[in-house]
């Protein structure tokens, strides 16, 4: 009798705990990248050249990894969610939309200042058109003090 | 004679500047926005895109857009892994794009503000497959800038994306997709 109890009382918390680890990745969030260490930290210019002088190769080193980055500040964008790192003499960057659930105040940022940005690295937009410059793209970022 | 030569000279550099100046026929943006949503038994999934590369002829009435399948972001970790290691298998296809061009070109007045109802025609590629789709949008002008927005559907189906049996019964084939971009002229 004891031994029945004690039997179905596991199988409960068996399929509680399931239940509850179930229910915690259904409603899981993506995770902030404040508190991640980066798998790599490169300069935004030599991370394009790298881009640009083999895509294949670039995509396989950098595929799915968090990237610190490097660079000077050339625009900030779209009402504020888009800082775009590079050379200004050049159509090419890395462009950073910020993690919109992290506070970053990025507002006070100057043009022309040098800041390290961490995200995750989304892939990269070869310009086909001649015109536009291509660029390496980053999201859910924070800025790395 | 030598003078009137020189002077010819120069006038038609002030024409071809004049001209080159004037050629501002294209648009652009890299911070465009686009979201899908599909209505599902038990929670409809959404995703925004706010990177979106998209050019516009003006003249020609050309549009592109390209798209990084990676940047879409979720608000559902779960969600957002499904779509890129399941659906659209963003390692292997990690680039959307659409090519077309806007049938009414003509009746659209770019150089003037106001608001106009365009016909969009064109090819999609997403997960390797490219099929042609049509879509009504807007294009606004206003202080020489464009704000382009469209609302269409796509089917998954149709492009080769396999939802797993048992999700399937709680996911919808139809893809709802809403385009926001404002484009500004492109300095050559």
């Amino acid at each position: 009798m004891n031994k029945k109890r004690t039997i179905i009382g596991g199988i409960v918390v068996v399929i509680a705990l399931a239940g509850g680890y179930g229910w915690y990745q259904f409603n899981r969030t993506v995770q902030g990248l404040a508190d991640v260490r980066a798998d790599f930290s490169v300069n935004a210019t030599d991370l394009i050249k790298e881009f640009v002088s083999s895509e294949d190769a670039a995509n396989k080193k950098y595929m799915n990894k968090i990237l610190s980055v490097k660079g000077m500040v050339k625009n900030v964008e779209s009402a504020q969610s888009t800082i775009v790192l590079g050379d200004t003499s050049d159509m090419s960057g890395v462009r950073c939309v910020i993690d919109s659930t992290a506070n970053s105040t990025i507002g006070s940022l100057q043009k022309g200042a040098v800041i390290t940005i961490k995200g995750a690295i989304t892939g990269f937009n070869k310009d086909e058109t001649g015109l536009l410059g291509s660029d390496v793209q980053l999201n859910r970022c924070v800025i790395a003090n | 004679m030598s003078f009137l030569i020189k002077k010819g000279i120069i006038s038609c550099c002030f024409i071809l500047m004049a001209a080159s100046l004037m050629a501002q026929d294209k648009f652009f943006t890299k911070s465009g926005n686009i979201q899908f949503s599909s209505k599902g038994v038990i929670e409809t999934i959404e995703a925004t895109h706010r990177s979106v590369t998209c050019v516009l002829d003006s003249k020609t009435g050309d549009i592109q857009f390209a798209v990084l399948m990676k940047g879409f972001e979720f608000r559902k970790a779960m969600m957002q892994e499904h779509f890129n290691e399941n659906y659209v298998e963003s390692d292997k296809y990690p680039k959307s794009e659409f090519r077309g061009q806007i049938t009414n070109n003509s009746e659209v007045n770019y150089a003037k503000d106001g608001s106009y109802t365009v016909h969009i025609k064109g090819k999609l590629t997403l997960h390797g497959q490219t099929k042609d789709v049509e879509a009504d949008g807007k294009i606004t002008v206003k202080d020489g800038k464009l704000i382009a927005a469209s609302k269409f559907k796509i089917l998954m189906s149709e492009y080769d994306i396999d939802i797993p049996g048992s999700v399937a019964e709680n996911m919808s084939d139809t893809i709802n997709i809403t385009v926001n971009c404002t484009l500004e002229p492109l300095k050559q």
